[in-house]
């Protein structure tokens, strides 16, 4: 499996100087304040992956892992973790970005804000990897786009029609307790929606033919 | 002899396409060209061997265990190129090397870099400015890196030269000549099958025709060359297919001696296998 780990890498590394250039580019702007890190570079790691994603659908690649000793076993886990390492190495990024900004606005760190941060920004960018990934590996990456786009605009619909019949600020006042609880109920929540989307993506791409 | 490869009753059913029955068997030592027009079933049948695609009826056994069940084993003795499937194309041929490292026990890192320069082939360049052909020498490269002892090769010459085309020939050649391992190569080049393949199995519509020893075919098929009268003459059950050309009728003989002592026809060319290929899928009956 580290093989195929190494691959995600290496094509990331085939494109690391426009990673560089965009990285470089948010990191001025958080500077000056008018960019807020915490969602912005988890989901550059998304979109990096995606791009892997088209990569290996060009060139059919999943076919070819399948003819690799333990290939389909596997190929799903490798990209989960490719991801996973990839969130973490931003991670470590983000949290000497806020530091460093935090410090040079306030003289201060408050360990709290930086937290919150980074659990906001592992959380978004699970998410997004839990919901996208078994969608592109059933549907392949570009169909995937639409599929994820028409779920979001309709969640988006249903949304605001709910929200004419609940009170959603009466919601968020009652669930208010639960911050205190974040720091457990968080990871909890991101290690299951994990599991989940890579077992589910397993399962389609076991039964999968390319 | 002891089988390689043996294919027993394959069947898979699409909505527009079906594959009856294959069956065939790959002795050790030996090159097996298999052959059919596009669509026939060839690359189909590869990737069921090779579990690309699965809910498949039949038995596939390599090496003498079961393709599926023993599949991570198996697949460590087997090197493949498959039409247009292969690394993406960001990547460079040395970081092939890094990741086949880690995936095959055997992987040889030096027979890798010497089958690189023996094809002119560069290590630090992306494979998507590779021309057509130094894709496929890459393909190759990447397949034999690891000792296999199985070559599965769906189009492997396509868009080579005819130098690079007989390079490949040459190796694989030499692959084989410890007889302990063995080459099924789907080709659409039917010459570069009449120099190097011992056996020949042709599909067509999704079921084996005809799987013999290619001395078999070039010794005792041939094309009996006759007029209209002549032809009239020939009982059906003595020839496969025929055609009929402006001056002459062409028919397909699956012995070329006794076809001659039965009608005293003179005209009985050697067969090709692009003859062969022809007359199977658009002779009449």
């Amino acid at each position: 499996m580290l093989g195929l780990i190494k691959k995600d890498f290496l094509m990331i590394k085939g494109n690391l100087k426009v990673w560089l250039i965009l990285l470089f580019i948010y990191i001025f702007m958080a500077f000056q304040g008018e960019m807020n890190l915490t969602f912005l570079l988890p989901f550059m790691c998304v979109v990096t992956m995606l791009s892997t994603f088209s990569y290996d659908s060009f060139n059919k690649w999943d076919a070819y892992a399948i003819t690799l000793p333990d290939g389909r076993k596997n190929s799903v886990k490798a990209k989960y973790i490719s991801t996973l390492l990839l969130v973490f190495v931003t991670i470590v990024i983000i949290s000497i970005l806020t530091i460093a900004i935090g410090y040079n606005r306030s003289k201060t760190i408050n360990f709290r804000d930086i937290g919150e941060t980074i659990f906001g920004a592992v959380f978004a960018t699970t998410l997004l990897q839990s919901i996208m990934y078994p969608v592109i590996y059933k549907y392949g990456v570009d169909k995937a786009r639409i599929v994820i786009f028409t779920g979001a605009f309709g969640l988006a619909i249903i949304g605001s029609l709910l929200s004419k019949y609940v009170k959603v600020e009466y919601l968020i006042q009652k669930l208010t307790f639960l911050n205190d609880y974040m720091a457990i109920i968080l990871p909890i929540i991101i290690v299951i929606m994990i599991y989940v989307s890579y077992k589910i993506s397993s399962i389609i791409y076991k039964k999968k033919e390319y | 002899m002891e089988n390689i490869l043996e294919v027993k009753n394959l069947s898979k059913k699409y909505k527009d396409f079906e594959l009856k029955n294959v069956g065939f068997k790959l002795p050790k030592g030996m090159i097996m060209g298999f052959i059919g027009e596009n669509g026939a079933g060839k690359t189909t049948t590869i990737k069921s061997i090779l579990n690309i695609i699965g809910n498949y009826k039949g038995e596939i056994k390599i090496f003498n265990f079961d393709n599926k069940k023993d599949e991570n084993m198996i697949k460590e003795d087997i090197g493949v190129v498959l039409d247009d499937i292969f690394f993406p194309e960001i990547l460079l041929p040395r970081d092939i090397n890094t990741i086949m490292k880690d995936i095959y026990k055997n992987w040889d890192s030096d027979l890798y870099f010497k089958y690189l320069t023996d094809f002119n082939l560069p290590k630090n360049k992306q494979i998507k400015t590779f021309s057509k052909g130094m894709r496929k020498k890459l393909e190759i490269a990447t397949a034999l890196a690891h000792h296999p002892k199985l070559l599965i090769l769906d189009e492997p010459t396509s868009g080579l030269d005819p130098i690079a085309r007989n390079e490949v020939i040459d190796i694989f050649q030499d692959f084989i000549q410890n007889d302990e391992c063995s080459i099924l190569l789907s080709s659409h080049i039917t010459t570069d099958l009449e120099h190097i393949a011992d056996y020949i199995t042709f599909i067509n519509n999704g079921e084996i025709i005809l799987s013999k020893t290619r001395d078999e075919l070039i010794e005792k098929y041939g094309i009996a060359k006759c007029t209209e009268s002549e032809f009239k003459k020939v009982d059906p059950k003595d020839f496969v297919k025929y055609k009929k050309t402006k001056y002459e009728y062409e028919l397909l003989v699956e012995n070329k001696k006794d076809f001659n002592k039965k009608y005293n026809i003179d005209t009985i060319d050697k067969i090709t296998l692009e003859d062969l290929m022809v007359l199977m899928v658009k002779g009449e009956k």
